[in-house]
């Protein structure tokens, strides 16, 4: 799966920890999803996408696979 | 104060490992007896507890309390292994073991193992990062494949009298530390990817 967290976190001028603080999650988590070497479940999906108030299909879309 | 209490907690497992490699050579060079090699383990193990102190003062800020209480609950564990695995060979080794008393014996080393067993399901249960989780299951796996993979071989090496036989315990060590090795090459992975 593709994302655009990396352009989102940009434009609030969020790093990395900041998103994983507001997520409850490790750095290392917001990295590997960020890098599109883990997908996230739904729940931590839903919860991404309501921190960036956007839906889901916003910052996540099907890779090429 | 987390970087201070993160190479406090870095010191005192450097320390482990060089007081338990120094009675491993100890061990097999001769110059000490099984009994001592164990009871020198037994106290090196202590060295744990204020591992595991100074790694949960540096993960107290943090959400990361499972890894604490897994901690914790290994370090214990490994202390009763140690000493139930010290005593019950003393034993052997000193008195004809048979029936129920070898049971009872047995079981000694053998409670702890469920013990690191029960930590392990545990922590996957009680873990709420779910990456962090899904990586403790992939070095979980991974343990399992060195366990099957590695016994399955010798197994036959063994049928065809290549190599010596192995007792059924070595798979727990067999497991923890290929899931250990798993763990520190992934977690090490993840950590340079995120410039941590």
């Amino acid at each position: 799966m593709n994302n655009r967290l990396k352009v989102l976190r940009a434009e609030r001028d969020w790093s990395q920890q900041d998103l994983a603080d507001r997520l409850g999650v490790s750095r290392q988590s917001v990295n590997a999803i960020e890098k599109g070497r883990y997908d996230p479940s739904l729940p931590l999906a839903f919860r991404i996408a309501a921190i960036f108030e956007k839906p889901i299909e916003d910052i996540f879309e099907p890779g090429l696979e | 104060m987390t970087s201070t209490a993160n190479s406090a907690a870095r010191k005192w497992i450097v320390l482990f490992v060089i007081a338990a490699a120094v009675i491993s050579v100890l061990k097999l060079t001769g110059a000490i007896d099984s009994t001592t090699g164990f009871i020198l383990l037994a106290v090196a193990m202590l060295l744990l507890i204020p591992f595991q102190r100074a790694l949960a003062r540096s993960r107290s800020s943090g959400a990361n309390q499972a890894s604490v209480r897994y901690t914790r609950r290994i370090v214990i564990s490994s202390l009763l292994y140690v000493l139930g695995l010290g005593i019950a060979i003393t034993l052997d080794r000193r008195m004809e073991l048979t029936g129920a008393m070898a049971l009872v014996i047995a079981l000694l080393p053998v409670l702890p193992i469920f013990g690191m067993i029960w930590a392990m399901a545990r922590y996957i249960i009680e873990e709420k990062d779910e990456f962090l989780r899904h990586r403790a299951i992939m070095a979980a796996l991974i343990g399992l494949a060195a366990v099957l993979g590695i016994a399955s071989f010798w197994g036959f090496l063994e049928q065809f009298r290549l190599v010596p036989h192995a007792y059924g315990w070595w798979a727990l060590p067999i497991w923890a530390i290929a899931m250990g090795l798993a763990q520190g090459i992934l977690g090490w992975r993840d950590r340079r990817e995120a410039g941590e």
